[in-house]
């Protein structure tokens, strides 16, 4: 078959396809008609309700780091050491997580489909591959989930269960955040652990975002 | 937007180059819900994105861009989601009756291209189209010397393919 007969063929192609109405033209021409009801209908648009996503998680966060900086503020006496230093580390983690959404919802207004495809498809799939960086400096905090609640005056009067029971937990958990936050990787995602934990549709697009990526490296690449 | 431009005008365009549209969505699309669902996202964006057009430029080149680019984000999204519900309908197959050699064949070039990447798909569809190398490099991105020689490739793919079905 040469170059000839393939375009034919895909000319015969175009011309099944508009006299077989896979499309539906009825829908069609009610919404050539009606923009800014299209308009309406689509303001969740993908990219639209991704923004949406993004924005509730960013306020949703401010408001957690305001109210965690309202307790830190009240409570700057020794006797509460532990609670403040594990506030403000969470507040520290979430407020990095804050600031990344906030960049990803500025690129996302940036994207502009009129672009080229592979920069335009880069800049959407660098994006989706950084939600993956968010959880795992979100799972940083979580060691400090297990240490807000020490006082010093607890260490004093029954510093062996703080020692013998907190502390270890404390420990696991910083030992799991720390491997959790080296491991949560693309090329983990193989493993059962990381499918059990990033086992939904909304992941696996994420972590295709990667694949997506190296496909884009090689198409651009010149031969 | 307020640089949108004449509705009726824009409309008039969107009605003569329909073909992209139904194209696009048939190629990127494995069921009819999807392709309705991708057809009007792709107008909206069209519809949107409408304050971006240089008219100095082809509007087809502009509208491949734009529909593409829905397109292949439409198409990992929905690859992304069926791939945890087995899909159970395969390609959206026209030549469904395929008697004829030539039904066949196209019924084979659909096939194929739908078992390309992404980006080849929308480097082939283009070069079906019967669009240049300069444009095909200007819709996509690359250089037009990569667009020769990857369009040269997938035809000899496709080639291969068809040839082992005679």
């Amino acid at each position: 078959m040469d170059d000839v007969q393939l375009k034919e063929l895909w000319n015969s192609y175009e011309r099944q396809i508009e006299a077989s109405r896979i499309l539906n033209m009825q829908s069609w021409v009610l919404n050539m008609k009606c923009f800014e009801e299209l308009q309406k209908q689509k303001a969740g648009a993908r990219l639209n309700r991704l923004i949406t996503i993004k924005t509730v998680a960013v306020v949703l966060g401010i408001i957690w780091v305001l109210l965690l900086g309202f307790l830190v503020v009240h409570s700057l006496v020794l006797s509460k050491i532990f609670f403040v230093i594990s506030l403000s580390m969470i507040m520290l983690f979430t407020t990095i997580a804050i600031v990344i959404y906030i960049k990803h919802i500025v690129l996302i207004r940036q994207i502009n489909n009129s672009e080229s495809i592979v920069e335009t498809q880069e800049r959407l799939a660098t994006l989706q591959l950084s939600t993956i960086n968010v959880t795992r400096i979100l799972f940083l905090q979580a060691p400090f989930y297990c240490t807000w609640f020490i006082s010093p005056e607890w260490l004093r009067n029954d510093w062996q269960s703080v020692v013998f029971i907190t502390l270890p937990i404390a420990l696991l958990f910083t030992l799991a955040s720390l491997w959790l936050f080296r491991n949560i990787r693309y090329e983990n995602k193989d493993k059962r652990w990381f499918k059990i934990l990033f086992n939904s549709p909304e992941w696996t697009y994420v972590l295709k975002a990667q694949e997506f990526i190296n496909d884009i490296e090689e198409f651009r690449r010149e031969a | 937007m307020d640089n949108h431009p004449d509705k009726e005008a824009f409309l008039q365009l969107i009605e003569t180059n329909k073909g992209i549209i139904f194209k696009i969505c048939n190629t990127y699309c494995t069921n009819a819900h999807d392709r309705e669902d991708l057809a009007q996202e792709i107008i909206y964006q069209l519809w949107r994105s409408s304050g971006t057009f240089d008219p100095a430029y082809r509007f087809s080149t502009w509208m491949y861009r734009v529909a593409l680019n829905v397109a292949i984000s439409f198409y990992r999204k929905v690859k992304a989601s069926h791939e945890k519900i087995e899909l159970t309908e395969e390609l959206p197959l026209i030549a469904e009756n395929t008697n004829t050699e030539k039904e066949e064949n196209i019924h084979l070039l659909q096939q194929f291209i739908s078992e390309l990447k992404e980006l080849d798909r929308a480097l082939m569809i283009l070069y079906l189209d019967g669009r240049s190398y300069s444009e095909i490099a200007e819709v996509l991105g690359i250089t037009e010397t990569n667009v020769a020689t990857k369009t040269s490739r997938i035809k000899e793919k496709l080639k291969q393919k068809f040839a082992s079905h005679q």
